[in-house]
């Protein structure tokens, strides 16, 4: 009787008998079995983070007794290039906040080291 | 540039990405449909039947997925427990597998090709070695990730390795080492 084959000689003749299988419309009827996507999550969150910030800002204005009236007011007669440095100010860390987001949303763009440069 | 798993998973997680998924599953349908190949007894129509049960599971899970195991784990494991549930409604699981294991073969009467006997004599063993030796052995997987899939300590997962090994390696000592 012929020795036995070691560990690594079975493992490797187990691995070379299992033959890959082709996908052969395997993936297409998966795919025609899935649930509908996810869509109305979206539009619900969109829609409930809107209603509550309204709601908060109403809220504010009315127990605010004026000040946020009278702050506007104030506001109107600061120099005209001073509001434009602030709303430029304001467009910067906005913008800031929406490059990292979409950074963090896009995996390509996530992870600089596989760019292909 | 192709995207990793990891990438998919997050596209699917944050907008229900179909194509994603679709990816994903063309990516690993061929190893989830061995391995079912190999639980079911080559029973070719019952493991596709299970492999596309065990992506529509996952889909529908997926925010269950710890990215801290790799998704072809998840995926074993989810083939693995549909296996199961399957073979309890057939009564399978219990009994035969020993039965068989018992049954004398001799590899170059059975078929003179060593691939055909490595894959007969893999059919011989009872489903729980035979699983952790598909697992460890053929699809590349860790004891510990194996012990994960199949829910069983990690030492069960490593005699059952062993065992399974040393079956397969009497069944196959006509054809000695290459």
């Amino acid at each position: 009787m012929n020795p036995m084959i070691d560990d690594e000689t079975l493992d490797r003749q187990l691995r070379e008998a299992a033959p890959y299988i082709d996908d052969d419309g395997f993936t297409a009827r998966v795919m025609a079995r899935l649930p509908a996507a996810r869509r109305e999550p979206r539009w619900l969150r969109a829609t409930i983070l809107l209603g509550l910030a309204t709601l908060g800002s109403g809220i504010a204005y009315v127990l605010s007794g004026g000040f946020i009236r009278e702050g506007l007011i104030q506001l109107s007669n600061f120099p005209i290039w001073l509001l434009l440095v602030f709303a430029f100010g304001c467009g910067l860390v906005v913008g800031a906040f929406a490059v990292i987001f979409a950074i963090r949303k896009t995996p390509e763009v996530r992870d600089f080291t596989r760019l292909p440069f | 540039m192709e995207l990793s798993d990891a990438d998919l998973i997050a596209r699917v997680l944050a907008d229900d990405d179909q194509h994603a998924f679709g990816e994903l599953v063309r990516r690993h349908q061929s190893t989830v449909r061995g391995l079912l190949r190999q639980l079911t007894r080559t029973d070719v129509s019952l493991a596709d039947d299970l492999a596309q049960e065990t992506f529509i599971r996952a889909y529908k899970n997926i925010r269950s997925f710890r990215s801290e195991a790799r998704f072809s784990t998840w995926l074993y494991r989810i083939a693995y427990n549909r296996f199961r549930e399957d073979a309890r409604k057939r009564k399978e699981l219990v009994g035969v597998d020993e039965e068989l294991l018992q049954t004398e073969h001799d590899p170059q009467t059975v078929d003179p090709c060593l691939r055909h006997d490595l894959m007969h004599a893999l059919n011989l063993l009872p489903l729980h070695e035979r699983t952790a030796v598909v697992l460890c052995c053929q699809n590349g997987l860790s004891h510990d990730e194996a012990a994960r899939v199949l829910d069983i300590p990690l030492g069960t997962v490593k005699t059952n390795v062993l065992r399974g090994r040393e079956k397969l390696k009497r069944t196959l000592a006509a054809w000695g080492p290459n």
